[in-house]
């Protein structure tokens, strides 16, 4: 294994895998956020978070195959149609689906002990996936390949394609416009109140269930972007994709401090980048490995996160 | 000769500083009251004399001893047992540990029944070993250093834990009781009294021996002491069906299973009537007779008046007044300290 | 003894009689073997849960590593070649070393933070397993795995005079035995466990997951009672582990390690009841009970059926209650979580964890009371 210690792929290769990196990276930031604002507002590690993605990209997909739009041939507006599509439906489906969950799974739940709940959301995650398998079967389904793999920047002995550029354009607005709106809109002032002390903030006049609801919405909105943008660069689904992608984004959620949105996406990205660089460096087989190490070893010498406050019990 | 010396303890959270150079001198079998209005900082040296804090500043003595672990040659010993195995560890994965199984056990195992020659495996491990010897030699040190550092990262940060301290014989009992509250009045004394059962949990899974005996001997002594704190023929009631009074009572019961030579008691009587309360100071004196140095937290007046030995008062982090209660209630910065801000009954 | 105690007695006992009774199967007998060692390793994973009180959601490594410390230490193309009582022993204290090894840098770890990097830590452990082929075999397992049952004493318990179902030996080899052996471990492990639990052992895993502070200022080393927990568990799981191997004569792919039986461990236990070792029992008899036997007879049952109406629709997943398998995973746990969420058979002290609204009246009623009698007194 460590053998492969002995490739030391050159600078441009080194480059190469850094911009991989950080566009998967980004793409795992943004289903981290779904996770991390969630469990800032309930203390909930939302299992079903990863699933809810898996299914978003099922629909993704069936759009896809209704519109009868499957490869790049379709033309560049039936193209930016779909995606155009893809992107309303799925983030509303997603959102939709997730408040539903809430509304009728967890709120039921909201003076219950935090492992009650967690509990809840693994069976919510075996009915996602057991509707996944219904919905598309067991084995992996091609995704329309709908974005060209040209190269935007020949030359510089690095590829930056249409594909990457793709999720680049998607995930760093959804990113900046999450930040505004948790930062400077009366929604975003209520969540944090909320997420302070919800009790405090119910006091004050905050719905606190419909804040709830909202940060559900957003996070399930959130996972149906990825999900789209997850099946148009990766090119293949299946059922049981929400769990690793789901871990890993939770893993970025933990890295950066649960709870906090910057630090999922910086937790995002640390994962991004060192999972390919263990693929460069390591081996494929040992990336996954690298990943939980690195996540273990942060968390040593920072056991909330990398962004993450530290707390101090009341006596 | 003290029991406790707090010298010069400061704590400070942040910006704010909760307690700023207390001395304070705690002498064996005296009743010594910590007195001053809300928010003084008189929690806050409890917290810092049982390890729940560490102090910022200054120097707490139990027993003419710091109440921090001291730095054993057991920790070293302990610390480079885990830096080697780490290195070993760390070792192995280094020089490729598929290779190492490959080239020492594998490539010699002949077949099922013919001998394996150990020696040659070792021989072929150690050449694979030496033949790599940079990466063995980095990832050994790598391991021992991370090992014996961790080891004594994790020692640093519990040098000042409570459960060393508590074990040193100190004892306390908290401002909002924190009895375990789904266990019985019994169980929450036993659990104080861990320390004198010493069997191990083989022989406890096994129910034998001395576990036996040492688990009668332990209810037989729980029971007294519960008759003692007034408790008797309540032993299997749920700690949070206790009513208030009691409840504070069992936390005093817990905290004297643990054998304490000094017991710190956070606000004993807050919540009790004044006939718990006379109650409450007459155990606090029995508990004194009884050899155990009592420190106490209170705004009880009466009672800090009527058992103190001697009284110190803290006001904003800052000790203003120490003495008999007689003198201590006359003097002016006290009575100041406290007039409009809170009764003094 | 009441019936709710005496239900574990029957359960037993019915089960050591089993393979004696006209209506036995040595197949049937087989995947009760496995939900045997299921049971134990469930039992491992509640000291840490129900016990301590640590979310830990990779207890299937220890089981992995139990399984593949006697894969290697028994297979004969390895040099080892010990006996299965050496190797079962290997396993448990391999597991355990592990377990407290691995979990000691991480104790001071939040809640949350620690399930995950148990989590971490059960992936890369499956991880390791997987990809370490020189040593493990990578995805083919270890097999076969044979081993005497003692050292140096060949095995020469003749069951032809057990008067067993006459295919019963045919099934495990050299093991006739292997299902009296796993379930007598699994009675061994419940009775010492309630011994542990009436002890100061148990008594400090309590106190500890009420109040962790509290408890260490009455002199408890909370660090110290974790990892005792997690080394205990983990050897129970190690211990399942190896049973699990010598059930199947292999150690099978490293899938049967991974998070999702970790998940379903977790499942079982709050299902039966987190703490309570018989809940725990019958949990996971429940849960892997469907898993492993009733799924199987269903779909065979339905594919007769569809048979012989010739219905034609067979083949999608829908169509086989294995397919529904997750579907009903999930619906129990949260119909359980919403209405039972302290398990089937709970345990009185997590009862009231979970239940605080009883315990707040009961607390109001006797406050009432002392509030009657004091005006009474005066």
């Amino acid at each position: 294994m460590f053998e492969l210690l002995a490739i030391h792929p050159a600078a441009s290769e080194f480059g190469q895998f850094l911009i991989l990196g950080l566009v998967l990276g980004s793409l795992y930031a943004l289903i981290a956020i779904g996770y991390t604002m969630v469990y800032g507002i309930i203390e909930l590690i939302n299992f079903a978070h990863g699933d809810l993605f898996m299914l978003g990209s099922f629909l993704a997909l069936g759009i896809a195959s209704g519109l009868g739009v499957l490869t790049a041939e379709a033309g560049v507006a039936w193209i930016v149609l779909t995606i155009g599509l893809m992107l309303v439906a799925t983030p509303l489906f997603c959102a939709t689906l997730n408040v539903t969950i809430d509304r009728f799974i967890y709120r039921p739940l909201r003076k219950s002990p935090k492992l009650t709940v967690i509990v809840s959301a693994i069976g919510v995650s075996f009915i996602f996936m057991n509707i996944g398998l219904f919905w598309r079967g067991a084995t992996p389904v091609k995704f329309p390949d709908l974005i060209a793999d040209t190269n935007l920047i020949d030359g510089t002995g690095l590829r930056f394609t249409w594909k990457d550029a793709m999720v680049v354009g998607i995930t760093v607005p959804t990113m900046i416009g999450l930040t505004v709106l948790v930062k400077f809109t009366t929604l975003g002032k209520a969540m944090r109140a909320t997420a302070q002390n919800p009790h405090a903030a119910q006091l004050m006049g905050i719905h606190v269930n419909r804040v709830i609801a909202a940060t559900f919405a957003i996070g399930g909105a959130l996972a149906g972007i990825a999900s789209v943008v997850y099946g148009l660069y990766i090119k293949s689904v299946d059922y049981q994709m929400g769990f690793q992608n789901g871990l890993y984004a939770f893993t970025a959620a933990v890295l950066g401090g649960v709870g906090n949105i910057p630090g999922a996406v910086l937790g995002g990205l640390v994962i991004g980048v060192v999972g390919e660089l263990g693929k460069a460096y390591l081996g494929a087989k040992w990336s996954e490995a690298l990943i939980f190490g690195i996540l273990i070893i942060i968390l040593l010498f920072r056991p909330t996160g990398l962004l993450g406050a530290r707390t101090r019990e009341k006596v | 000769m003290a029991v406790l010396e707090v010298h010069k303890l400061t704590m400070r959270f942040g910006g704010i500083t909760a307690v700023n150079n207390v001395d304070l001198t705690i002498h064996p079998g005296e009743i010594f009251s910590l007195i001053g209005p809300n928010g003084a900082g008189k929690t806050t040296v409890f917290n810092a004399i049982t390890g729940i804090y560490e102090p910022t500043g200054g120097e707490i003595r139990f027993n003419n001893q710091p109440i921090v672990q001291p730095l054993t040659a057991r920790t070293f010993v302990f610390a480079l047992f885990v830096g080697i195995t780490a290195g070993l560890l760390l070792m192995i994965l280094a020089v490729n540990i598929e290779a190492l199984w490959q080239t020492a056990i594998r490539d010699n195992f002949k077949g099922k029944d013919e001998p394996f020659d150990w020696g040659q495996a070792f021989a072929d491990a150690g050449s694979h070993i030496a033949g790599r010897g940079d990466r063995a030699a980095a990832g050994f040190g790598i391991g021992l250093i991370l090992g014996v550092a961790g080891t004594l990262a994790s020692w640093r940060r519990a040098r000042h834990a409570p459960d060393f301290i508590m074990r040193g014989g100190i004892a306390r009992t908290f401002q909002n009781i924190r009895l375990f509250q789904s266990m019985t009045v019994l169980e929450n004394v036993l659990v104080g009294m861990t320390r004198d059962l010493t069997a191990h949990p083989l022989l406890s899974a096994l129910n034998l021996g001395s576990h036996q005996q040492q688990e009668r001997d332990a209810e037989r002594r729980a029971a007294e002491i519960l008759a003692f704190v007034g408790l008797a023929g309540k032993h299997n009631e749920l700690a949070k069906n206790l009513p208030y009074g009691d409840q504070r009572r069992l936390e005093i019961a817990r905290a004297l299973a643990t054998r304490p030579q000094l017991l710190l008691l956070d606000e004993p009587a807050a919540g009790m009537n004044p006939s718990e309360t006379a109650e409450l100071m007459q155990l606090i004196r029995t508990i004194r007779d009884r050899g155990i140095t009592v420190m106490l937290i209170e705004h009880h007046m009466n009672l800090v008046m009527g058992i103190s030995d001697r009284v110190a008062v803290l006001n904003f982090g800052v000790k203003i007044a120490e003495g008999p209660p007689a003198e201590v209630c006359r003097n002016p910065k006290v009575i100041e300290a406290y007039l409009g801000q809170e009764e003094v009954s | 003894m009441s019936l709710g105690r005496m239900w574990v007695l029957l359960l037993f006992v019915a089960l050591a009689v089993y393979p004696f009774l006209p209506l036995a199967e040595a197949n049937r007998g087989e995947q009760f073997t496995i939900l045997f060692i299921y049971a134990i390793l469930a039992l491992g994973l509640n000291v840490v849960m129900g016990y301590a009180g640590l979310l830990h959601l990779g207890i299937a490594a220890f089981f992995g590593i139990g399984a593949y410390t006697v894969g290697i230490l028994t297979v004969p193309f390895l040099p080892f070649q010990q006996s299965f009582l050496v190797a079962a022993l290997a396993a448990v204290v391999v597991s355990a070393a592990v377990g407290i090894a691995v979990t000691a840098p991480i104790l001071r770890l939040r809640g949350d933070y620690f399930a995950l990097v148990t989590l971490g830590l059960g992936l890369i452990t499956l991880y390791a397993i997987r990809n370490l082929d020189a040593i493990t075999e990578g995805t083919k397992g270890m097999n076969p795995i044979e081993a005497g049952p003692l050292p140096g004493i060949p095995d020469t318990v003749d069951m032809s005079a057990w008067r067993l179902r006459p295919d019963w030996s045919m099934r495990w080899y050299k093991y006739p035995y292997l299902y009296f052996l796993s379930l007598g471990t699994l009675a061994v492990v419940m009775l010492l466990l309630r011994n542990l639990e009436a002890s100061r052992l148990g008594r400090a895993w309590v106190a500890l997951r009420e109040d962790e502070l509290a408890s260490a200022c009455m002199g408890l080393n909370p660090a110290r009672l974790k990892l005792a927990a997690v080394a205990l568990g983990a050897g129970l799981a190690g211990l399942a582990g190896a049973f699990y191997a010598m059930a199947l004569r292999t150690t099978g792919n490293p899938q049967a390690y991974d998070f999702t039986l970790s998940i379903i461990m977790v499942c079982c236990v709050i299902l039966g009841g987190l703490g309570n070792r018989s809940g725990v029992l019958l949990g996971t008899f429940i849960l892997m009970g469907f898993d492993r036997i009733i799924t199987n007879i269903l779909d065979n049952e339905l594919q007769a059926l569809q048979q012989r109406l010739n219905l034609g629709f067979g083949g999608q997943a829908y169509t086989k209650v294995s397919g529904w398998k997750l579907m009903i995973f999930g619906t129990v746990l949260i119909l359980m979580m919403r209405f039972r969420p302290e398990g089937l058979l709970p345990e009185a002290r997590h009862q009231r964890e979970l239940h605080p609204e009883v315990a707040e009246a009961q607390g109001e009623a006797a406050a009432k009371i002392e509030a009657g009698e004091t005006i009474r007194d005066k």
